[in-house]
């Protein structure tokens, strides 16, 4: 197909590379350099969606972010489907498929417009909650209608095929936007010798400078942007980041940069490229130089095709070569604007009016533009414009020296493109980020950053200068200066020549009056992408919403991709006239990050998939793996859960594990535990201050198990703590508490205990644990140890003894888990597989049976022990858990928790109290979390008197068994209790013992 | 301290801390060694692709089966780092620096910590005569186990560890010899700047695969080589 708006000459495309791309389901083409916008309004595409409420046909407006409507679905797969890409934003690629986001059954015809012209007034702001709210049940049915009718895209349903990644950058200065002022900037921070970034969001540095007339040093300014671009790239300190956008700024002044490597190439990345990259900067000083955007005017039927900013259709025939329609009526408040009626004419198409709302413009370009021949309307507006699918006649009206009446007879000019500039919106977003209250500044009609604490300088659009020397002076004198800031030396100024061009102040025009009330008036649209006019800005005030907070989430003004670019300033203009009160008294809302939209891929970078989560593993860990473990995750950690046979289920081997711990030896790989290595003198007093109960007097050789409480006497780990020497001890904590433990430590000491001569060193990752556990041990540790004593009075219960095993030099702990006989034997983590599989070579006449934690888990329970944070949640002190053995309360030293546990509440009856539970049928489990209840028959809400926090198969009991709380169950044994479970039945169960087996320890101490 | 040296049966209840020689005797059995990253086959590897490690943009090498040894002590304490000094013949380094000869290596890790790292063979005798050495209030713990060294060199290094880590690793501010306990990737790493293009990091052992993984595909774009350990001189006790 021909591009028929596409000018013989000029633009800054390849016309000798032609691609061709798929817009729905036609077939277009545009050339090398082009946006997808761009090659759109080349081949003289008008609608490229509908509107989000009223489904209005809706074409390009803009060049940029800004852009409301060309909001496309783009990908040529399933797994390449990307939301919400903006055509403007967009380069043109060879194969390039997209369609529109709204419009069914397509963009052209679409059913639910009639809603939008019969309904119109029938779905004002507030309409879903208004329509919607009764009754509330049916609020979810409601819902998954109206998000099939609204919806901004779809997300793809397969996964994203493309990689992505994060880089951290640091930068002395770190410059954003590449327009002439950024440049500037970074040129003079560059020379100074400062790491700098310079990042941009479009595909070529440059900024307006791309599309300039202007002489710069008496050169044509694209001539200076490639000389400067040659210097930049030069410097060995300076990085240039095209198509990045800073997209956040945030604390102490770290920025987000989203780079898209690939996206201007083809539908997915080549195999081995990253697709988008997150540039995570910490910046030393930031040069603001994000430019402004152009302000559109606000009048009748503004959102039909060819209603455009005026800066973008002169974009469109500079850069691009497209000039996007045949017959151009211009609006202005203001001189700049006149530069695209000139380029208009200059394109060698007819401008059939250039339309300012000014009574007497004087300004220089006025004084060309009539010199073209070009018919100016003065004091007058575009008040509606006429058409269907697309422009067919502006009506122009003379209006009021204050923009607020229509004061004259309606002139229909026929056109198919009406430009309109209501002036130019400093890019605030980014500092207001920061935090940064935006101020409105009267002279140039718009908001500028407000104070900041952060390192940050502005230069150019952003500080409401817009002329070419201003950009570029303030832009070097920020570059030096914050290189400056930043402890390098001063660069030698530069000067800039710009021809100037005299330009006549502005008007104040957000809102074009028309001959009917704005809400009988065609609608005006504000933000055009969330279909906000300004009838329903002034309803929402009538309504009651003051705050323009509330009206923007009343109406969704600014919501969207554009977040409020395009229409912000004209929607709070309109709020604070209807509330009879000033911009400034009115404020604005606050941008927030990120500025233009970013992938979940770009977030996420490599942290997905394998390497989403580090997995910690043990040094025996292959050896779970090539035996069949399923795993269960502790923490980071992957611990064998169970060893299933071919065949068996959880249970059958779990039973299995059990049977075979208790009646010969099984083996548990421990190595996970928390260990911490305690030396200096006074490691036993500080141990004896941490822990609950008394340590004075642990000989060398012997272990004792802890409590840990917090300051509220609250139980939060647990584990056995040796004594190596006299200044030496090695704890063990809990897997998943080992970091906390340490940290716990290292802060009582560091806070509390400074005088304390002692240091903590973790050894978790050293040690390799080897539990064998059940009466055959020892037998087993005897084949493959010949200096450690293994005899029951040489070597007891809770000592531990040094020598070797296997050949490998290990410390040996006789303690139990379990209740059985058992050794804990560490060795230095490199040989710990080795020493494995040597006790499986002597293990085989004893059936060394390998456990993971779920056995681990039932034996435990079969004795009593207690998990902490499994059994423990924070609530319960020792005597709660019938463990008051375990406080040690006349301690010479305090210890910690000791007073928190003596708190009134502590000690009061009828506290929740840790017992076992028996249910009533032995093979019935009850489900762990389950409450309980004394009569299940009472009325609702029952009185709740605890819940299950272990429960188990016991293979060796032959019957179930379970931990919780019940309060004053330590009072209440035998008492029955039920637990209601949420199928309707009842589980009944007896209070008894936790310790459900061997009560009197004989088997540990064999 | 010649009762820990050989197999004893009963605890030396007047042993003020239990120092413990931990490696295997040589040449009583084969006793096999498994580094943190034992499981990767790195070596294999190395050997498989050794064409290849010239035109990589990163080479990597794990430093096995060293000797790595925690000192804590007080670094104002003259004689303290004097007696660190005498032992190791290094100076004992300030903050973020580290000092290396041409067996044994000493990083600061925090304003009273610092990890010396000698042959793996050589941990016990260090570990011994620094503790005969040392006075007052320190500790020394024996690591050699839970941790294990990745060098990263060549072109790209620096480009894989800023995919890596938040620290600035520039030139600037990462000279040579620098040292840093930081953020690598959602683990930790004590990275430090050996030469002009090579970089080490000390990884725990249980994050070691973790390391391992985020490197492969870290260095994926720059093409990836892996160097077979030359220092390891521990290899006497292994099989494999």
């Amino acid at each position: 197909m021909a591009q028929k708006n596409r000018l013989a000459t000029g633009g800054r495309i390849n016309r000798n590379r032609q691609l061709t791309f798929k817009f729905g389901d036609n077939v277009y083409s545009g050339f090398e350099g082009d946006t997808l916008a761009s090659a759109l309004l080349a081949n003289g595409v008008n609608i490229v969606g509908r509107s989000f409420k009223y489904r209005r046909p809706r074409g390009i407006v803009a060049a940029g972010a800004d852009e409301p409507n060309a909001i496309l679905q783009m990908g040529a797969s399933e797994a390449t489907q990307t939301p919400n890409v903006r055509a403007t934003q967009q380069e043109l690629f060879s194969g390039l498929q997209c369609r529109p986001t709204n419009g069914w059954p397509n963009e052209q015809f679409d059913l639910m417009s009639y809603i939008g012209k019969v309904g119109g007034r029938m779905m004002p702001p507030g309409f879903y909650y208004k329509t919607f709210m009764y009754p509330a049940s049916m609020w979810e049915t409601y819902e998954s209608y109206i998000r099939k009718a609204a919806g901004l895209g779809r997300s793809p349903t397969e996964n994203d095929a493309d990689s992505y990644d994060h880089v951290n950058r640091h930068a002395d200065v770190l410059v954003v936007g590449a327009g002439p002022a950024g440049l500037a900037a970074a040129l003079a921070a560059g020379r100074a010798g400062a790491r700098v970034i310079l990042a941009d969001e479009q595909s070529e540095l440059g900024g307006s400078l791309l599309h300039s007339d202007d002489t710069i040093n008496g050169e044509p300014a694209t001539d200076w942007l490639a000389s400067v671009i040659a210097e930049l790239s030069a410097l060995d300190n300076v990085l240039l980041l095209s198509r990045a956008t800073v997209n956040g700024y945030h604390d102490h002044n770290f920025l987000t940069i989203h780079e898209r490597r690939t996206d201007h190439l083809a539908d997915r990345a080549e195999t081995g490229k990253v697709r988008q990259r997150m540039h995570r900067v910490r910046a030393g000083w930031v040069v603001l130089a994000t430019g402004a955007h152009e302000r559109p005017l606000v009048y009748g039927n503004n959102d039909l095709p060819g209603c455009m900013l005026a800066s973008a259709v002169s974009v469109y025939i500079k850069r691009y070569g497209v000039i996007p329609g045949q017959r151009l009526v211009l609006m202005t408040t203001n001189d700049f604007a006149y530069q695209t009626a000139i380029d208009w004419h200059r394109a060698g198409r007819e401008v059939a009016a250039l339309v300012d709302a000014r009574r007497n413009p004087r300004g220089e370009r006025v004084a060309q533009v009539e010199k073209m021949g070009i018919r100016v309307i003065r004091g007058s507006a575009v008040i509606d414009v006429l058409g269907g699918k697309r422009v067919a006649a502006a009506q122009v009206a003379a209006i009021d020296e204050q923009g607020e009446r229509v004061v004259g007879a309606v002139e229909a000019i026929r056109c198919d493109t009406v430009a309109s500039s209501g002036g130019w919106s400093p890019a605030i977003h980014l500092s207001c980020h920061t935090g940064s209250k935006p101020e409105w500044r009267e002279d140039i009609l718009g908001f500028v950053p407000g104070k900041t604490v952060q390192r940050q300088l502005l230069a150019g659009g952003i500080t409401g200068s817009y002329g070419l020397q201003d950009c570029l002076e303030q832009g070097y004198q920020a570059g030096a200066l914050a290189a400056q800031k930043a402890g390098f030396n001063a660069v030698k100024p530069a000067s800039f020549s710009i021809p100037c061009v005299k330009e006549q102040s502005a008007m104040p025009l957000f809102h074009v009056p028309h001959t009917l009330p704005t809400s009988r008036a065609p609608k005006q649209f504000v933000d055009p992408q969330n279909d906000v006019t300004a009838a329903g800005i002034e309803l929402a005030t009538r309504e009651g919403f003051e705050s323009i907070e509330h009206v923007k989430r009343y109406t969704a003004m600014g919501f969207g991709t554009d977040q409020g670019k395009l229409g912000n300033i004209n929607g709070m203009a309109i709020a604070a006239k209807s509330l009879k009160q000033s911009i400034p008294q009115t404020g604005t809302t606050i941008f927030r990050p990120n500025y233009t939209p970013v992938t979940f891929g770009a977030i996420a970078g490599r942290h997905c998939g394998e390497l989403f989560e580090p997995k910690r593993f043990s040094a025996m860990h292959a050896w779970h793996v090539k035996h069949g473990a399923l795993f269960e995750d502790v923490g980071q950690w992957k611990r064998p859960w169970y060893f299933p046979k071919p065949g068996e289920s959880m249970q059958r081997a779990v039973n299995r594990e059990c049977l075979a711990t208790r009646e010969s030896v099984g083996i548990l790989d421990a190595s996970t535990l928390g260990k911490i290595d305690i030396q200096g003198k006074d490691a036993r007093e500080f141990i004896g201050r941490i822990y609950s109960n008394a340590w004075a007097k642990l000989a060398v050789g012997k272990c004792r198990y802890g409590l840990m409480c917090g300051e509220d006497g609250m139980v939060f780990d647990d584990g056995v703590t040796a004594c190596l020497g006299e200044n030496h001890f090695v704890m063990t904590t809990t897997t998943g508490g080992a970091a906390g433990v340490l940290e716990w430590l290292e802060l009582y000491h560091q806070t509390e205990w400074p005088e304390l001569e002692v240091f903590f060193n973790t050894v978790t990752d050293h040690w390799a644990t080897l539990t064998i556990s059940g009466p055959n041990s020892r037998n087993l540790l005897a084949e493959l140890t010949d200096d450690i004593d293994l005899d029951r009075e040489a070597f007891k219960y809770m000592d531990w003894r040094q020598g070797t095993v296997a050949g490998v030099p290990a410390r040996v702990f006789r303690i139990s888990f379990t209740g059985e006989l058992s050794f804990e034997i560490n060795v230095q983590a490199n040989y710990g597989l080795y020493v494995w599989e040597k006790l499986f070579e002597q293990g085989e006449k004893y059936h060394l049976t390998p456990y993971g934690t779920e056995t681990m888990h039932v034996l435990r329970a079969e004795k009593g022990f207690i998990i902490a944070g499994q059994d423990t949640d924070g609530s319960a002190h020792p005597c709660d858990l019938n463990m008051g053995w375990a406080v040690a309360a006349k301690k010479p030293f305090s210890f910690v928790g000791k007073r928190g546990m003596q708190r009134e509440d502590c000690v009061r009856e009828n506290r929740k109290q840790l017992v076992g539970l028996k249910t009533r049928q032995p093979e019935v489990v009850i489900p762990e979390g389950s409450q309980a209840v004394k009569d299940p028959d009472q009325p609702k809400p029952m009185e709740m008197l605890g819940h299950i926090t272990s429960s188990y198969y016991s293979a060796n009991l032959g019957r179930s068994i379970a931990m919780g709380y019940i309060k004053n169950g330590i009072n209440r044994m035998g008492e029955t209790v039920c637990y209601p479970q949420a199928d309707g039945t009842v589980i009944e169960a007896e209070i008894c013992s936790y310790i459900f087996f061997d009560p009197q320890g004989e088997r540990q101490n064999v | 301290m010649s009762d820990v040296l050989t197999p004893e049966v009963d605890i030396d209840a007047t042993a003020k801390v239990a120092v413990m020689k931990q490696l295997p005797e040589p040449g009583l059995r084969p006793v096999r060694a498994e580094s943190p990253l034992h499981h990767a086959q790195l070596d294999e590897m190395a050997v498989a692709a050794a064409a290849d490690s010239a035109s990589a943009g990163v080479v990597l090498c794990e430093q096995k089966l060293r000797g790595h040894l925690v000192i804590r002590g007080d670094s104002k304490d003259r004689q303290f780092a004097l007696s660190v000094t005498k032992v190791l013949g290094l100076e004992l380094p300030g903050k973020l620096q580290s000092a290396r000869a041409k067996d044994a290596s000493i990083r600061w890790i925090s304003p009273d910590e610092w990890l010396v790292v000698v042959p793996g063979d050589q941990a016990f005798a260090v570990e011994t005569q620094l503790r005969e050495a040392l006075d007052g209030h320190f500790a020394i713990v024996n690591v050699s186990g839970g941790q294990t060294i990745i060098s990263l060199s060549g072109p790209s290094a620096r480009d894989v560890l800023m995919k890596s880590t938040p620290y600035d690793v520039h030139d600037r501010n990462f000279p040579i010899g620098k040292v840093v306990t930081t953020v690598f990737a959602k683990t930790q790493a004590v990275i430090t700047r050996a030469g002009e293009e090579s970089w080490e990091m000390v990884v725990r052992r249980s994050f070691a695969d973790y390391c391992w993984l985020w490197l492969q595909d870290s260095c994926a774009e720059f093409g990836l080589a892996v160097q077979q350990d030359k220092g390891n001189k521990t290899m006497v006790f292994q099989t494999g």
